[in-house]
């Protein structure tokens, strides 16, 4: 049973479940094999500078260093905003009640998905009124955070005349370009991305 | 990155293509207010790894006991080691290769296998001699929105006086008509975007905005629609 996220609209309060859409869910996916030249199953792994030492998935780690790369805990680190004034953590969206927003269409696509989420009323409830609203093409947001953390993500409620939907990410910073802005053309050769899916499937 | 992209009037140039990037209000600091950054570093090497330690101990009741009473899974030599400049290669059992045969196995929803074939992979097809089509085919934003998830973005931006201009009146056609328009690429016009060889296929849409003198034309790619799985069709 997922974690009931409380939403509130017009006043009305209701709790709902999410439910995380993935494409492989609804198309499938496309799985890379390789082998080398007798036939034994090869796979990826990263090799380190030094030419020898190889690492497989989970071999690594991320740490916070200080400007003469000593390693620091978590405590010793704080977080300022971009005056240097300490920003307060933020709390888990599923500890309070999300009031939504109305949203406009430019807003919604300047946001960098990150997930999707399927919306279902959890038992007893209804999101009778939410999907009224977003049959007529109303979008609506509210600041989510999925645990309590240093930012949030903004979440935006959309529908697609059926089913109602919870689309995460950031705002990207739009820019406006004006005659005298005009960049270089990158020159470097096209690289080459990893074995990833590269299946388009049925649209 | 480029993109050879072509105008209603079928007039084609070489534009440039930005990354957009997530707003960022705040950041990182010690307790000295010195900024700090996250670093990548190596926990354990291949040979300290549990096949590897399995292998030299053959059970997996010894290896837990040596788990226990020593650290054989910690290099202490090389644990720590900031990883810069790494690259990725295939390995087999006959070590790091470097002819290697690569196969796609094509899965349903459900898991299953529907078809293996020989990995294919298309070239990019955003700055080829042939460019990116402008198809005169419209979809209101409203209705865009609750069809597709856009799940990547490029600005385009012009790179000199000419291209401006170019860019500046696609931005205001589009602006004006509260659309995006659909953009295809290949010899007919009508395959999907391809930004890397080798990369995933996108249905890429033109978004434009206008404000005064300045123009913002976004490319939004998609490959995959706002709807929920067959298997969730039920309910839950």
């Amino acid at each position: 049973m997922p974690r009931p996220l409380v939403l509130s609209l017009d006043g009305e309060e209701f709790s709902v479940g999410l439910f995380k859409v993935d494409r492989a869910d609804l198309y499938g996916e496309v799985k890379i094999e390789a082998f080398d030249e007798k036939g034994n199953p090869a796979s990826i792994r990263v090799l380190a500078a030094d030419g020898n030492t190889l690492i497989d998935k989970g071999g690594t780690a991320l740490e916070m260093v200080d400007k003469d790369g000593n390693s620091l805990e978590r405590k010793q680190i704080h977080t300022v905003n971009l005056k240097g004034k300490e920003l307060k953590p933020v709390e888990s969206s599923f500890s309070h009640v999300n009031v939504l927003k109305q949203a406009t269409v430019e807003e919604y696509l300047s946001l960098i998905v990150k997930s999707v989420y399927w919306i279902q009323p959890n038992e007893g409830e209804s999101v009778d009124l939410l999907l009224e609203h977003l049959k007529t093409g109303r979008i609506y947001k509210f600041p989510f955070s999925y645990r309590d953390g240093i930012e949030s993500d903004e979440a935006y409620m959309i529908g697609n005349g059926k089913d109602a939907f919870m689309v995460i990410g950031q705002c990207a910073t739009l820019q406006f370009v004006k005659f005298n802005q005009n960049v270089q053309l990158d020159s470097t050769e096209e690289q080459e991305i990893s074995a990833d899916d590269i299946d388009f499937d049925l649209l | 990155m480029p993109i050879n992209i072509t105008n209603p009037k079928n007039r084609d140039a070489v534009v440039a293509t930005e990354g957009l990037l997530p707003k960022r209000e705040f950041r990182y600091v010690d307790e000295k207010g010195d900024p700090v950054h996250t670093q990548k570093v190596l926990k354990s090497d291949v040979t300290h790894d549990l096949p590897e330690l399995l292998k030299k101990r053959k059970k997996l009741d010894k290896l837990a006991n040596d788990l226990v009473k020593g650290d054989p899974e910690v290099d202490m030599e090389s644990v720590g080691l900031f990883l810069v400049d790494t690259s990725r290669v295939y390995v087999s059992k006959r070590g790091i290769i470097h002819l290697v045969e690569e196969y796609e196995v094509i899965m349903n929803p459900d898991g299953t296998e529907r078809e293996r074939r020989p990995r294919k992979k298309l070239p990019q097809n955003i700055n080829a001699e042939i460019p990116v089509r402008w198809t005169g085919k419209f979809i209101k934003k409203d209705e865009a929105v609750q069809r597709f998830v856009f799940i990547n973005k490029r600005q385009l931006v012009h790179v000199n006086g000419l291209t401006f201009d170019f860019l500046f009146e696609m931005a205001k056609d589009l602006d004006k008509r509260d659309s995006l328009l659909l953009l295809r690429g290949g010899e007919k016009g009508n395959e999907p975007i391809v930004l890397n060889r080798g990369g995933k296929q996108y249905n890429a849409f033109l978004e434009g905005r206008v404000k005064g003198d300045a123009y913002c034309l976004i490319m939004h790619l998609s490959n995959v629609e706002l709807k929920k799985p067959k298997e969730l069709d039920g309910g839950v």
